[in-house]
């Protein structure tokens, strides 16, 4: 039974969910409860979150572009550590077809970068 | 056949996934949708990690839960978190037969797979031992698909491209900078130290907040057109309230 | 460490052509980043016929003997992918040109001034104004003919779905990008994303069960299992090729898979239509007849009768459809439906003679499709096309020689003699007859009659344009050197292949061995 690969996995998972019941659990237990409107605002300064969730907010479409130009080199990275982790095997070749990879996302890269797409005006 | 822990992790994640993933088909809620999506992720993630390919499963969970969850939950954003979809049909009758055509179809393909029958056992240990999970994928990508590999970058290039194409505004004129806008104040004799700032209060410090004039009325100039166009402009009211409170409580400390 | 990495071997020669491609998209990409916007215009159209020309020499040159697989089997140089890889480069050209159309403006007439301003608004007005334009389209479009010059030549099924995605994300983005009728655009682009992406997960899931069932993706290996036949795994094979199957007759519009074409061609820019109808469905049938002959004609006596019924409902369905429309180009949509129909007829004979027929339906249907959206961009009423029927009438009158060129596409559609449209249904209903049995004389049947409903809505084009009053403020407008020697060279083939087939013809019958 120890043996079982799992266990671990098994163990790390209920400690983790331990964890997390018994800090917001502890929390509402031992915690002062005494409410007053300062308390209840997001933030002690600074402005009133906007757009506010509970009208049904929208947000501008330049947050989804930053994620998805986050997304374009979160898949480039998974390539590289393929590669990086078989380096030795692999040799010359995968080098210079990595190489190659990652010029032509550098392409994009430059394009968007001159284009402003990293700017956020 | 299976060892019993591997048949109970499958049997548990595999009803976690389907279920979810038909919350994500099925919520009318986008963000009930879009947790559905993260739970169905993970799940299958953790069964391709039981399937011995970590190397598999870790990305998956690092590029669907992370990443792509990450898309959904901005796509949420821009429609609006509370936004529902209709349930009006457009073409009548066309949810019943695209349920019938669909559950046709899933019907069909069950009969047809699950007349399938594999022998033996499916190991990858002796993979995952020598060369190991990730050098053997390594293996794969630069040595038998390296090309689709290559190929691959075309993809993400078309969607930085397609990003920036349909979803990214240009400016026509270049920003003004704020030594240009300085020189046109001092141009213009208007405003020549600049705009009053908003309001700083005891309790409180925020640009939405305007600044009170000496006499108390709020100095309209202290606030960002943006905000006043958007209608975020607070009050200071209550701030000021809350300050004499705090007076009050203070002189009654005093005096008691 | 005992398990060597091997590398795969490299026959440059033979990939020469998409790495051309390739290299050009990436200047094209560099030139948006670093070109400035008032010479990117010239400078794109440049290096966009620059690559395509050097691709077609390259082709033409080497590659096409270099026959074999490379890259590991990823890429299959054989006759028909060097004989369709040609035609979709030329094809590419041709559009380029069309693309490029200024009408003495400052950008490109066809696409959007910025595809993110809110349609109508002051944003998109100044840009406008401004002479600003979308000159991404040519790297984009770059990027597709890679992926569609990819897809006739992959030997194996994912190597084939990389080149699904890489030849159709860039079209979802083009669709959007129209200058007028903005809105119109990006609903058709959305269509088309939506639809498209459902049936590449279509394919996706045959490939799984194809690799499930033999072990591997490569189609030759496919090929074995199928004559191997393993009971305990048969139940993988025919959804496998069903599925698989529905991707690729969802990209050439088959019927029941065709709901995207009308809104994807009538909302997309007409010089894009104009690609789209062309090049797209010699991609897509490229991959249907490899994967038809080579890897799945094992078992074709299972799924056989299924291609059959889609071929005569796309003829029938296409043609029908076509005599209700109003819209000039949702009519050569759905005429594009009835097209896509025929050609299957010639890729059910399952001879060699098929292979060659519908590789040469796929070039006379192209290049006359090209020049017919080309002269579908001039008719213009107040500066934006006009692309209703009744426009168009009295056109003949006001336009001799626009209206007139368009007459002989339609001609063409048709299938009269004398033009291309004839010769190219009589290469694909030839082999039907000769080698496809009942079933196949049926469908050529079908087929003639679905043409005759056809040439009654081309007639009655021809009429409306030289018989009918109209108003007169729907006029052809002059077009470019470069439009018309598009537009030209898509008459003068049509004319040309009408009367004189035999070296095309030859070219194609040369080249319809797959290598196997």
């Amino acid at each position: 039974m120890i043996d079982n690969p799992y266990v671990p996995l098994l163990f790390f998972m209920t400690l983790g969910l331990l964890f997390a019941a018994g800090s917001v659990g502890a929390g509402q237990l031992i915690g002062p409860k005494k409410a007053n409107a300062a308390k209840a605002m997001p933030y002690e300064c600074g402005l009133q979150p906007s757009p506010k969730a509970e009208e049904g907010g929208r947000v501008p479409i330049k947050y989804y572009l930053t994620a998805m130009l986050f997304i374009i080199f979160d898949v480039e990275s998974l390539f590289l550590f393929p590669f990086a982790v078989a380096f030795n095997q692999l040799g010359l070749f995968a080098l210079v077809e990595m190489v190659l990879f990652v010029i032509t996302v550098f392409v994009a890269y430059a394009y968007v970068w001159r284009r402003g797409g990293l700017n956020w005006d | 056949m299976t060892s019993t822990g591997e048949a109970w992790a499958f049997w548990i994640l595999a009803t976690v996934a389907v279920v979810t993933a038909l919350v994500l088909l099925l919520a009318r809620k986008a963000v009930h949708a879009a947790f559905g999506m993260a739970a169905s992720m993970v799940a299958l993630g953790a069964i391709f990690l039981a399937q011995q390919a970590p190397f598999l499963g870790v990305v998956h969970v690092f590029v669907y839960s992370g990443a792509v969850m990450m898309l959904f939950l901005f796509v949420v954003m821009l429609v609006g978190v509370d936004h529902a979809d209709s349930l009006v049909e457009t073409l009548p009758g066309q949810r019943f037969w695209s349920t019938v055509l669909a559950l046709g179809l899933a019907a069909l393909l069950m009969t047809g797979i699950g007349r399938v029958n594999y022998t033996g056992t499916a190991d990858l240990s002796a993979v995952n031992a020598d060369p190991g999970n990730v050098p053997a994928m390594a293996g794969l990508i630069f040595g038998r698909y390296v090309w689709v590999f290559e190929i691959t970058s075309l993809l993400l290039i078309t969607a930085a491209m397609a990003g920036m194409v349909l979803a990214q505004r240009q400016r026509l004129t270049p920003k003004a900078t704020q030594r240009e806008w300085s020189e046109r104040r001092i141009r213009s004799n208007t405003h020549v130290a600049g705009l009053p700032n908003p309001g700083v209060y005891a309790r409180h410090n925020a640009v939405d907040t305007p600044a009170l004039q000496p006499d108390g009325s709020i100095s309209a100039l202290s606030i960002n057109r943006t905000l006043k166009a958007r209608g975020q402009v607070a009050s200071p009211v209550e701030h000021v309230e809350a300050e004499e409170r705090i007076q009050r409580e203070i002189t009654e400390g005093r005096t008691r | 460490m005992n398990q060597e990495f091997t590398m795969v071997e490299i026959n440059y020669w033979a990939i020469a052509p998409l790495l051309v491609v390739v290299a050009g998209a990436l200047i094209g990409v560099l030139v948006e980043a670093f070109v400035a916007r008032a010479s990117r215009h010239n400078v794109q159209l440049g290096v966009g016929l620059v690559t395509y020309l050097a691709a077609l020499v390259v082709l033409l040159a080497k590659s096409r003997t270099e026959h074999g697989l490379t890259m590991g089997g990823s890429v299959v140089i054989d006759g028909p992918s060097v004989f369709l890889m040609a035609v979709i480069l030329c094809f590419a050209l041709l559009s380029l040109l069309v693309m490029a159309e200024r009408f003495g403006g400052p950008a490109a007439d066809a696409f959007t001034p910025m595809g993110a301003a809110t349609p109508g608004s002051d944003l998109e007005r100044s840009a406008e104004s401004a002479g600003w334009g979308t000159t991404e389209a040519v790297p984009l479009m770059m990027i597709s003919v890679v992926g569609m010059m990819l897809f006739v030549s992959s030997g194996d099924l994912l190597t084939m779905f990389v080149a699904l995605e890489v030849l159709s994300l860039p079209l979802y983005v083009l669709t959007g990008l129209a200058r007028r009728r903005r809105l119109l655009s990006q609903e058709a682009a959305l269509k088309y994303f939506l639809l498209g992406s459902f049936s590449s997960a279509f394919f996706l899931f045959g490939a799984a069960l194809l690799y499930g069932y033999a072990g591997s993706v490569d189609i030759a290996r496919i090929a074995l299992a199928i004559g191997a036949a393993s009971p305990v795994l048969d139940g993988l094979l025919l959804p496998g090729v069903a599925l698989v199957l529905i991707g690729l007759l969802f990209k050439v519009g088959a019927v029941p898979f065709h709901a995207w074409t009308p809104d994807a061609y009538q909302g997309a820019p007409t010089p894009v239509t104009g690609f789209m109808a062309a090049a797209t469905k010699i991609a897509a049938f490229g991959a249907i007849l490899r994967l038809a002959y080579v890897g799945l004609s094992g078992n074709r006596w299972d799924w056989e009768p299924a291609l059959i019924a889609i071929a005569a409902l796309t003829m029938v369905i296409g043609a029908v459809m076509t005599v209700t429309q109003t819209d000039v180009k949702r009519l050569l949509a759905y005429s594009s439906i009835a097209h896509a129909g025929f050609i299957l007829v010639a890729v059910m004979s399952f001879d060699v003679t098929g292979v060659s027929g519908a590789m040469f339906y796929l070039v006379c249907y192209g290049f006359t499709t090209i020049a017919a959206f080309a002269l579908v961009t001039l008719v213009r009423h107040e500066g934006s096309e006009a692309t209703d029927l009744s426009q168009w009438a009295g056109l003949g009158r006001r336009s001799p020689v626009v209206a007139g060129a368009f007459a002989i596409c339609l001609l063409a559609f048709a299938g009269i003699p004398l033009t291309s449209g004839f010769t190219a249904k009589f290469a694909a209903f030839a082999p039907a007859i000769s080698h496809g049995g009942a079933a196949g004389a049926w469908l050529v049947v079908i087929g003639v009659l679905a043409s005759a409903v056809t040439a009654y809505v081309y007639f009655r084009i021809i009429v409306t344009m030289f018989f009918e009053e109209g108003a007169g403020d729907v006029v052809a407008i002059t077009p470019s050197t470069l439009t018309t020697i598009a537009i030209a060279i898509g008459l003068v083939l049509t004319i040309l292949l009408g009367v004189l087939p035999g070296p095309v013809l030859e070219a194609a019958t040369q080249s319809a061995q797959f290598l196997r």
